[in-house]
């Protein structure tokens, strides 16, 4: 444990971060709204923070190690997420309460997407930019989290890609190899949101949604300028557009960053987490848009096709856009869906849930358990592509699912505890521990009717889901704090 | 190849022994003059009948069983024995066949999940012969947790083949379990008999003692009325069905053991037993206080006799009920489920996923926290004093990880069928974990349901009987294969 050290890089951290306050203060003076103010003073006491924090410990040349990492890892979304809620907490227009504006910036940088607002389209544009850019800045911050740091510190069996990482490979020095895959994929990502944008402008969305759309789209955030999400705009293209870049968002960028540098798709064709993601959405979507059909939910196939493709899509990703009210969808559905956000987007993307590659583990596991019963003498290995798995890697996974598990159950029980009903509670747990979104029952819509202490285990269940659940628990066990 | 003479050969056996147990109730019926001893007649003629043309073309087959068929044979004598046990509901309470499978299976993997809807007007053969359903299903379940799983390798459940009593002899199946099974049947024969002398001495009429012993002591849950324990009101029954339930949800190997020795200690040192009672202990707590705080009941004594019952029947998968637990305030009836969910110790009558597994799981997310502050430690996962096989942990692990995936497709299918989110969640709770209590549309009983979910949920109880993998191993193209 190195106080200073993670000191000074949580001053940096917070000083860079109070800057990304100016743009939505820039937005409200171009739109001419109320909104200006609290921005600037947000950036003030962001940045002034940052400075103190930062001044005493600016000489400390030590480099982080493997324990640090996890406490800037988590201070990195609970200090940022308490000051990105500063400009919402003193803006007049929405009035939210602290409770409020913490869980829709702490929603915003775990790029869940689930939110306390309503009205969106009466929002001052500020408002409504600076919530598109926390999502934004958060997937920023997840692509870095999930493809370089959480396999460096052997989080829940993802030391798996500690050899794919883009960059050079030191393992006890974290910062120059961040620093390194950091720029390489925040070019991808970059790029990603200004053909994510384009795409929607030419679609026919004005310049501010297309700019607001792609930031919670590339950052599978699914915070929408408008109350009816992406349903606002009633156009088949758009959605098109946002069902290709939700795809490509929920893929892992360690791919993309190969792709883009070999000039060639294989890369994707190889990657069997990449086809297990592609073929379970391809199913999700199959059963939803049959089950449609044949309930005659919308009165015909096209409209069944493209709501159920889309929110397969949505959903399965963990987006969490909408077209429809779709927990009000016939049957199964709305549960189908929910469940299958629990597999979420791949490792290394800004996707939620407990990962692709993680639940492909789990498959291949439980076969060659059965292929064990049938010859207990033989020896199976479990291959992810032609590679055998490290039996730790597999022990990681277990005990990530089982951690999982049992935090989800803890949540939702203290959710009824606070008065909640079982659909509701539920749903919301997984809309927010999957950085999904839109939930069923009463948080169908937003989570805006729901007991403060509610929304502060909700804000928990986000973080946890991010964090990939052990990241934060490691900070509770007493080892940790010993030398 | 798989030797079907064989299989077939222990399967007619088995149904003809079987056929023998339907005339007990014949014999209640001449007693209580209820009119239903010639159904039960024929229901045993048919049975025997059946049993007998499986048995005699292959009577002096040489085959003997190995490992492989012990799948099959699992898996086909709950399926059997549910089916012709139907026979009797079909003449009087009139149930139709779905009605009736669902209530054998019921009866059979001990959930005690009821589609009759008025108890206290059914024949009182009707009522013994479930609860009849329940005791045998126990005496098989035993049987299968303490000797066939751990030679089959199920779920990590090796971890107790070196604790089986009886000879050790991987590849011959018979020998080994008719010693195991006549231990522990003993066992479970005695406690039987106390426990309906403890009933019976606390006020219940014999009747109902003998049918509240059997089911009981299987935590099977089906009772003679439909408020289950809640019809006698005396705190006295509770407790007396709070101590049986506790024993009966414990491994009957420790028992054996601690008969054999005389000593007590063979509890104290079992590490399962342990985290059982640890277990248990803070439920009971936890609901208690929590019964308190909302003034759901005024008295301290109310709280504790209630609470602490449906801990136990629900930790131990019995299913029985001695208040309303449905309307119970804020988390309560779901808490309630998912500890089924957990359920009682491996190598008992109970269901659920296990004490064990679940305390493994634990141990093993514990070593994973000191692994990523230490990644080149060798931590090894111990129960007890010994440390457990890479082999035994991931069999645990695919368990578990199966038991969510079916828990939650089970649901699907349910909502599917038109049921609320509720309802859904508890009858998957109640049927595969062998419970028995549900919630919502399932709350008192299971008639009310369509035929579809009704199927389902005969399902959800076999497959959870079977601890998954027996029933899903038949499912490969592998094990057919030579």
């Amino acid at each position: 444990m190195q106080p200073r050290v993670i000191q000074r890089i949580l001053g940096l951290l917070l000083m860079v971060f109070s800057f990304t306050m100016l743009p939505p203060a820039a937005v409200g003076w171009i739109y001419g709204d109320i909104g200006v103010r609290p921005f600037l003073d947000g950036f003030l006491v962001t940045l002034g923070t940052g400075l103190i924090l930062w001044w005493p410990a600016r000489n400390v040349r030590r480099d982080l190690r493997l324990r640090d990492g996890f406490i800037v890892a988590v201070s990195f979304w609970v200090v940022l997420g308490l000051f990105g809620a500063i400009p919402l907490a003193l803006a007049a227009h929405p009035h939210l309460s602290i409770t409020d504006a913490v869980f829709e910036s702490i929603s915003g940088l775990t790029t869940t997407g689930a939110t306390v607002i309503v009205g969106l389209d009466v929002l001052p544009k500020s408002i409504l930019f600076y919530r598109q850019e926390l999502e934004w800045l958060g997937g920023m911050g997840i692509i870095v989290l999930a493809v370089a740091v959480l396999p460096m510190l052997g989080v829940g069996g993802m030391q798996l890609y500690r050899a794919e990482t883009p960059g050079p490979i030191k393992d006890a020095k974290l910062t120059p190899r961040i620093a390194e895959t950091a720029k390489a994929l925040w070019y991808i990502y970059l790029g990603m949101t200004v053909a994510c944008g384009l795409a929607y402008w030419l679609a026919g969305m004005d310049v501010f949604d297309a700019v607001a759309y792609s930031f919670s789209t590339v950052s599978i955030g699914g915070f929408a300028p408008h109350d009816a999400s992406m349903g606002y705009f009633n156009n088949p293209l758009i959605e098109a557009v946002a069902i290709v870049f939700m795809l490509l968002a929920g893929a892992n960028f360690g791919l993309h960053f190969f792709a883009i540098r070999r000039r060639s798709l294989r890369p994707y064709l190889e990657d069997s987490e990449f086809r297990t993601y592609f073929t379970v959405l391809a199913v999700l979507a199959a059963i939803t848009v049959g089950y449609l059909y044949l309930t005659g939910h919308f009165g015909g196939f096209g409209d069944d096709f493209r709501h159920g493709l889309f929110q397969a899509v949505s959903i399965g990703t963990t987006t969490g856009f909408t077209t429809s009210a779709y927990h009000q969808w016939p049957g199964f559905l709305p549960a189908l869906l929910i469940f299958a956000s629990f597999i979420g987007g791949c490792a290394g993307s800004t996707g939620g849930g407990i990962k692709v590659v993680r639940f492909l583990l789990l498959l291949k596991q439980g076969g060659r358990e059965l292929m064990r019963l049938v010859h207990p003498n033989a020896q199976f290995a479990v291959k992810i592509g032609r590679r055998p798995v490290d039996d730790r890697v597999i022990d990681a996974v277990w005990g990530f699912f089982a951690a999982y598990v049992a935090t989800f159950s803890i949540i939702m029980l203290a959710l009824m505890a606070t008065g909640l009903d079982q659909v509701t509670a539920f749903s919301a747990v997984a809309a927010c521990m999957n950085n999904l979104g839109p939930g069923l029952g009463s948080v169908g819509e937003n989570f805006a009717n729901l007991n403060p202490i509610a929304k502060w285990l909700l804000c928990l269940a986000m973080l946890f889901g991010r964090l990939e659940v052990f990241t934060p628990l490691v900070l509770f066990t007493p080892g940790f704090w010993r030398r | 190849m798989m030797r079907f003479a064989a299989v077939r050969r222990i399967l007619g056996v088995l149904i003809a022994a079987y056929s023998v147990t339907m005339l007990v109730p014949a014999g209640v019926a001449l007693l209580y003059r209820d009119g239903q001893a010639l159904h039960f007649v024929d229901s045993f003629l048919v049975t025997l009948t059946i049993g007998l043309v499986m048995w005699l073309p292959v009577r002096s087959t040489q085959q003997e069983l190995r490992r492989r068929e012990g799948f099959l044979i699992v898996t086909l004598y709950w399926v059997i024995l549910s089916a012709v046990s139907t026979l009797p509901f079909h003449f009087s309470p009139h149930l139709d066949f779905t009605d009736a499978f669902f209530e054998s299976v019921s009866g059979f993997t001990t959930t005690g999940a009821t589609t009759i809807v008025n108890l206290d007007k059914v024949p009182k053969s009707i009522l013994y012969y479930r609860a009849q359903l329940n005791w045998l299903g126990g005496m098989g379940i035993i049987v299968l947790a303490i000797a066939v799983l751990p030679l089959l390798r199920v779920g990590g459940m090796q971890l107790f083949k070196a604790e089986t009593p009886g000879p050790m002899k991987d590849e011959k199946l018979t020998p080994r379990i008719e010693h195991t099974a006549r231990a522990l049947w003993a066992i479970y024969v005695g406690m039987t008999g106390l426990c309906i002398l403890g009933f019976w001495a606390a006020g219940m009429n014999f009747f109902d003692a003998v049918c509240q012993g059997f089911a009981t002591m299987a935590t099977g849950g089906f009772s003679t009325h439909n408020a289950s324990f809640g019809y006698w009101h005396s705190p006295m029954i509770s407790a007396i069905a709070d101590v049986f339930m506790f024993l009966s949800g414990m491994n009957f190997a420790l028992h054996y053991i601690a008969l054999r020795k005389g000593s007590l200690r063979a509890y104290w040192t079992d590490p399962e037993a342990r985290v059982y009672v640890g277990f248990i202990g803070a439920s009971i707590t936890l609901v208690t206080l929590t019964l308190l705080l909302t003034h759901t009941y005024s008295s301290f004594g109310a709280a504790l006799n209630y609470g602490a019952f449906q801990v136990l029947t629900v930790v131990t998968c019995t299913g029985f009920v001695n208040t309303d637990f449905t309307h119970w305030p804020v988390f309560l009836p779901a808490l309630l489920m998912m500890l089924a969910i957990v359920g009682g110790s491996a190598g008992s009558t109970a269901g659920g996923m296990k004490v064990v597994r679940v305390q493994l799981a634990v141990k093993q997310c514990v070593r994973e926290f000191r692994r990523i502050l230490h990644p080149r430690a060798e931590i090894p996962v111990k129960l007890g004093r010994n440390v457990l096989p890479e082999r035994v942990v991931s069999a645990i692990w695919s368990f578990l990880a199966a038991y969510v995936l079916v828990y939650l497709l089970f649901m699907l299918i349910l909502l599917g069928t038109g049921m609320d989110w509720d309802s859904a969640f508890a009858a998957v709770s109640a049927c595969f974990n062998n419970m028995g209590a549900g919630l919502g549309m399932v709350g008192s009983n299971f008639a009310h349901i369509s035929d579809a979910a009704k199927w389902t949920c005969s399902i959800a109880m076999l497959v959870g009987r079977l601890e998954i993998f027996t029933f899903l191993v038949l499912l490969t193209p592998m094990y057919w294969r030579r």
